[in-house]
C-alpha cells in the first residue's frame, strides 16, 4: 500500500473517560481511532469528537457491523456508520475477520469463524456490500481466537489474503491477536506473521492481555488491559520488517490507565518501529 | 457437518442459553478440544458476552445496583441478557427493556419501587445520548393559520423524557447517590411523582412537573395535537394555563419542529 500519513507516529485508541481531556488539552498524539459504535448518538461524546477531529486525523474502527453472519450487514447499522464516515472523513476504515450477531441478537464479541470456502464466498459478498456502502475501502483485522473448528481447512492467514484478493479490501494485522491466537491454538506466530501479504496491510494493532488458568492451562484473554507484552514487542518488529512502515496503534479497552500511560505506551511503540524523534506531532 | 447458518444459530444458544461445565451439543462436536475442552473453550466466550453486557447494564443503573446490591444486580442482569440480548452493536441503546424486566422478575417482586427507579435512570442514560437538535421559536407557531393550530404537533427535543411514578422515585433516586447522607431515608407513601428528563447543553437534568403540566407535555412528546394535549391537561386540572404552558415549552427550548397534522 502507499506509505499513510498516519505512518509517522503511532496512535492511539479514543475511549469515553479521555474525551473531556484530549479534547481541551490536545496532547500531542499523531492521530485516534475510534471505534464507530461508540459514536453513532449524539450529546457530549459528539461534541468532543466534533473538537478532536478538527485537529488530529481520525481512524474509525467498527466493531459491529458482523462481517461474517450469514445475514450480511445490517442495512440500517450499515447506514449510520455510513453517516459517521461522511462525517469524520477518516484516514482508514476498518472491521474485523467475526461475526456477533445471529437471530438479531448482537452476541458482543468478536466470535470465531471456520475457515471454509463456504465462509470465504458469505466474507467476500458482505466485505463487498459493505465497502459499497461506505464508499470506501475496508481494512479487515485478524480476531484473537480461543477455539478453532474441526472443519477449517484453510489457514488464517491465508484466508485473509484470498479475502483481501477476491473483495479488493485491505487488511488489518493485530500482533497481539496473532500472539493471543497462536497461544491458545497451538499456532506458530512468526510464520503466521510472515504468511500475511505486505501489500494488503494497512494498519497495525498493539494491545496488553491477560493470562487466565482454564482446565490447567493457561489460555491468553485480549482483554487490551495492560502494556503491550515483551513476546508481542517482538512479534510487532518482525512485522515491522515485513511490512514496512505501516501506520500503528494502540488499544486499551478495560482497566483505562491515565492519559499519560497511553502516550508513554505510544512512545514505547515508536521507538520499536524506529520513529524516535520523527514526524511532527498535530497538536501540542 | 454443520451449515455455517447452523453453527452461528448453535453458537449464540451456547452463548446465552449454556452454562459453564455443560456438556457441549454438535456445536461441541465441531470444535477442536486440543488441551482444553470444547465446552470450557465456549466458556471463555460465553464468559465475556454475559459480563461485558452486565458491565453495560451496571454502568446505566447505578441507583438499582445501590438498592438491590451487586451480587443480586448480577444475577438478575445475567437473566435479563440471557433472556433480552442487544438487537444492535451500539451498548449506548442496550438496557431499555431492563425495568420492564425488572417489573415481572419475581425475586424483585417485592421492591415495588424498583422498575420505576430505572425508569428514571435509563431516561437519563438516554438523554445523554440522544442526537442533538435545535429548538425553534415561539414565532414559528405563529405561521400556522388560525384554523390550523389546534391540529398541530409539536417534535420535541430528543433528549426528552415524561415519566409519572406512584412512588417518590426522584427522593429514592436522591438518597442513593454517592454523596447523599448515609442516614438518608424515603418515605415510600409520599406519594406519586411526575418528572421530566432531559439534556441541556452537556449535563442531564431532571426536575418534577405540575401533574397537568405533565400531562400536556406528555401528549405533545406522544405526538398528540395541541388540542388534544390541551384537553387531557385541563382534564387533570380545569385551572391549567394553556397559553402560558405553549409559551414555556417554547422558551424552555424543547420545541424542535412544528407540523401541520395530517
Amino acid at each position: 500500500m502507499a506509505a499513510s500519513p498516519l505512518a509517522s507516529r503511532v496512535g492511539l485508541g479514543l475511549r469515553a473517560p479521555h474525551l473531556d481531556e484530549v479534547a481541551s488539552t490536545r496532547p500531542a498524539v499523531g492521530w485516534w481511532e475510534v471505534h464507530a459504535e461508540n459514536h453513532l448518538g449524539g450529546g457530549p461524546a459528539r461534541r468532543r469528537l466534533e473538537a478532536i477531529r478538527r485537529d488530529y486525523p481520525i481512524s474509525v474502527h467498527g466493531v459491529g457491523l458482523s462481517l461474517g453472519s450469514v445475514d450480511g450487514p445490517d442495512a440500517r447499522h450499515l447506514e449510520r456508520v455510513r453517516r459517521l464516515v461522511v462525517w469524520l472523513d477518516p484516514a482508514l476504515v476498518s472491521e474485523h475477520l467475526s461475526w456477533s450477531i445471529a437471530g438479531g441478537a448482537y452476541l458482543n464479541h468478536l466470535l470465531p469463524l471456520p475457515y471454509t470456502e463456504e465462509s470465504l464466498a458469505l466474507l467476500c459478498r458482505n466485505v463487498e456490500i459493505a465497502q459499497a456502502a461506505l464508499g470506501r475501502r475496508l481494512l479487515v483485522e485478524n480476531p484473537s481466537s480461543y477455539l478453532r473448528f474441526r472443519h477449517s481447512p484453510i489457514a488464517e492467514p491465508d484466508f485473509l489474503a484470498e479475502l483481501a484478493r477476491r473483495a479488493g479490501c485491505g487488511l488489518l494485522c493485530d500482533v497481539n491477536n496473532i500472539y493471543v491466537s497462536a497461544q491458545n491454538l497451538g499456532l506458530d506466530a512468526p510464520a503466521y506473521v510472515d504468511a500475511i501479504p505486505p501489500a494488503a496491510v494497512g494498519e497495525i494493532h498493539l494491545a496488553g492481555h491477560a493470562r487466565n488458568d482454564a482446565e490447567g492451562r493457561t489460555i491468553l484473554i485480549d482483554d487490551h488491559g495492560s502494556r503491550v507484552g515483551e513476546p508481542v514487542w517482538e512479534l510487532y518488529r518482525r512485522a515491522l520488517e515485513r511490512l514496512g512502515r505501516v501506520p500503528t496503534l494502540v488499544e486499551w479497552d478495560t482497566d483505562i490507565p491515565a492519559l499519560a500511560v497511553l502516550i508513554d505506551e505510544a512512545g514505547r511503540a515508536e521507538r520499536h518501529a524506529g520513529l524516535d524523534g520523527e514526524g511532527d506531532a498535530h497538536a501540542a | 457437518m454443520l451449515t455455517l447458518r447452523e453453527l452461528q444459530a448453535e453458537f449464540r444458544r451456547a452463548l446465552l442459553e449454556g452454562v459453564d461445565g455443560e456438556p457441549a451439543s454438535a456445536l461441541g462436536a465441531a470444535i477442536v478440544a486440543d488441551g482444553l475442552s470444547a465446552e470450557a473453550r465456549l466458556g471463555i466466550y460465553r464468559h465475556h458476552v454475559l459480563t461485558t453486557l452486565t458491565a453495560t447494564l451496571a454502568g446505566t443503573y447505578p441507583v438499582v445496583i445501590r438498592l438491590v446490591g451487586d451480587g443480586f444486580f448480577a444475577y438478575a442482569a445475567d437473566a435479563f441478557v440471557r433472556r433480552h440480548p442487544p438487537g444492535g452493536p451500539c451498548l449506548f441503546e442496550y438496557g431499555a427493556g431492563f425495568a420492564e424486566f425488572l417489573a415481572s422478575f419475581p425475586p424483585c417482586h417485592d421492591l415495588v419501587y424498583l422498575p420505576d427507579v430505572a425508569r428514571l435512570e435509563w431516561a437519563m442514560h438516554a438523554a445523554l445520548h440522544a442526537e442533538d437538535a435545535h429548538a425553534i421559536d415561539l414565532v414559528r407557531l405563529g405561521e400556522t393559520s388560525a384554523e390550523a393550530i389546534a391540529t398541530v404537533t409539536l417534535r420535541l427535543d430528543p433528549s426528552l423524557t415524561l415519566l409519572c411514578s406512584p412512588w417518590p422515585v426522584d427522593r429514592i433516586w436522591r438518597a442513593n447517590q454517592p454523596d447523599a447522607e448515609a442516614e438518608a431515608t424515603v418515605d415510600l407513601r409520599a406519594g406519586s411523582v411526575c418528572l421530566e428528563v432531559r439534556r441541556l447543553g452537556d449535563e442531564v437534568i431532571w426536575r418534577t412537573l405540575p401533574p397537568a403540566e405533565h400531562a400536556f407535555r406528555a401528549a405533545l412528546a406522544a405526538a398528540d395535537t395541541l388540542e388534544r394535549a390541551a384537553h387531557l391537561a385541563l382534564a387533570v386540572d380545569s385551572g391549567f394555563d394553556l397559553v402560558g404552558a405553549i409559551h414555556a415549552v417554547f422558551a424552555e427550548g424543547l420545541v424542535t419542529g412544528v407540523e401541520a397534522s395530517s
